[in-house]
């Protein structure tokens, strides 16, 4: 049970408590019986605010420090792994050129303005100097986006929501030349997935894009404009 | 803030973000993935270990963004806390290679070379805790950011430091007293 505290002169006593818990340092039984006098003494619970408020500064003293490359890419790749509520129930055009922006930080080329220049044949979505996207395209249905960054190295990010593909795909790249790479591997799960990594050729070789199934049916496929 | 940082609160990104809006979660990952970063590095001290802690603390503000209430604290405080808690555990696992604060956030924090735009950024709040803790004898700013920062209980000072428990729990208590003066503004009576 729970010692009780009470009286001014208990006030002074746990001060060095109170500062403990704003700290949050303070564990066990001692702290839920400071606790269980702060809820009932206005003093010491203005004290202990107050206290949380200065412990919270500290925090924020704390230096800024970029990064490493690739931090966001490999956010979003553990996000969508934990299954945090982010997963989209459709195709979003928004949430693709948000991670493209994503993409172009990344990649630390600044930020691009997408430009739509759809083509004929209507895959082929919209270009930059720096930044190149193509639709996914599964049996006529679009299904994704990718994203080609040109630098050094050169980046592929890629959204997929085909509503009901599951399972690991991989993606390959047929470059001018048809030269054929394997760029990586990835889960979808619940028919989506997003993921990113870079190219070991560069952004002005990739022709197209491909994802194909352990089974090497190929489920989608993206032409990159030239 | 990110150049593309559009403005929008914290509260009202977080609201986004819990209903699935990958742009206000975006736009929030940026405006503070240097802040958790930073406060993570300095406490873990390798950057492998940061990008963990930092990341995971992504993922739980992302989780449980539709439960922050704003009127215990701001997102800030909220989001440096979870980053704060997660570096300490990530330390805890692997108690063999202490961080030395000297080494890092201790010298950083002290430091009066900040970017521009992160001094035109800092609270009035941050700047007098700053100028407050530069001004703590050094044995109590000690104490205090090994508390503050790395968790460590008076018990753990004392130990550290070598010295009386007492002593240890007096320079927690009188430099957090001083710098409570200095950043809190008690409304007059």
């Amino acid at each position: 049970m729970n010692k009780h505290i009470e009286g001014p002169g208990q006030c002074e006593e746990i001060q060095e408590d109170l500062t403990a818990i704003a700290l949050g340092i303070l564990s066990g039984r001692r702290r839920s019986e400071v606790l269980g006098h702060v809820e009932n003494c206005p003093r010491c619970s203005s004290e202990l605010e107050h206290l949380s408020i200065v412990a919270d500064t500290v925090l924020q003293l704390a230096p800024e420090v970029d990064p490493p490359i690739g931090f966001e890419l490999r956010l979003a790749q553990r996000l969508q792994a934990s299954g945090t509520p982010r997963r989209p129930k459709r195709f979003r055009r928004a949430s693709s050129l948000a991670i493209a922006a994503a993409v172009t930080v990344v990649v630390g080329f600044g930020a691009a303005t997408l430009v739509g220049t759809r083509s004929s044949n209507n895959e082929i979505r919209s270009t930059t100097a720096n930044l190149t996207s193509a639709t996914l395209s599964s049996h006529g249905q679009d299904v994704g986006e990718v994203f080609v960054s040109a630098g050094k190295p050169a980046w592929m990010f890629m959204t997929i929501d085909s509503r009901s593909w599951s399972g690991v795909v991989t993606c390959e790249v047929i470059l001018a030349g048809g030269k054929i790479e394997t760029i990586g591997q990835f889960a979808l799960s619940g028919g989506y997935g997003a993921w990113g990594a870079p190219l070991t050729s560069s952004a002005g070789q990739v022709r197209s894009a491909r994802l194909i199934t352990a089974k090497g049916v190929v489920l989608a496929s993206a032409r990159l404009p030239v | 803030m990110d150049s593309d940082d559009d403005g929008v609160s914290d509260e009202a990104l977080l609201s986004g973000m819990a209903v699935g809006d990958d742009r206000a979660g975006l736009t929030f990952v940026r405006r503070y993935q240097r802040r958790l970063f930073g406060l993570a590095v300095g406490i873990v001290g390798d950057v492998g270990d940061a990008e963990d802690v930092a990341q995971e603390a992504f993922i739980r503000i992302f989780r449980h963004a539709q439960v922050f209430d704003a009127r215990r604290g701001s997102v800030s405080s909220w989001a440096l806390t979870i980053t704060r808690n997660l570096a300490i555990d990530a330390i805890r696992v692997r108690r063999g290679v202490p961080t030395d604060p000297d080494d890092r956030v201790f010298l950083e924090l002290m430091s009066t070379e900040r970017q521009p735009d992160a001094v035109a950024l800092a609270s009035e709040d941050v700047a007098r805790a700053r100028s407050a803790l530069a001004d703590l004898p050094v044995d109590q700013r000690r104490a205090v950011l090994l508390a503050a920062l790395y968790g460590r209980t008076a018990a753990e000072i004392a130990e550290a430091e070598t010295i009386p428990l007492g002593t240890a729990k007096s320079r927690i208590r009188m430099g957090m007293a001083k710098l409570r003066v200095a950043v809190v503004i008690e409304e007059a009576l």
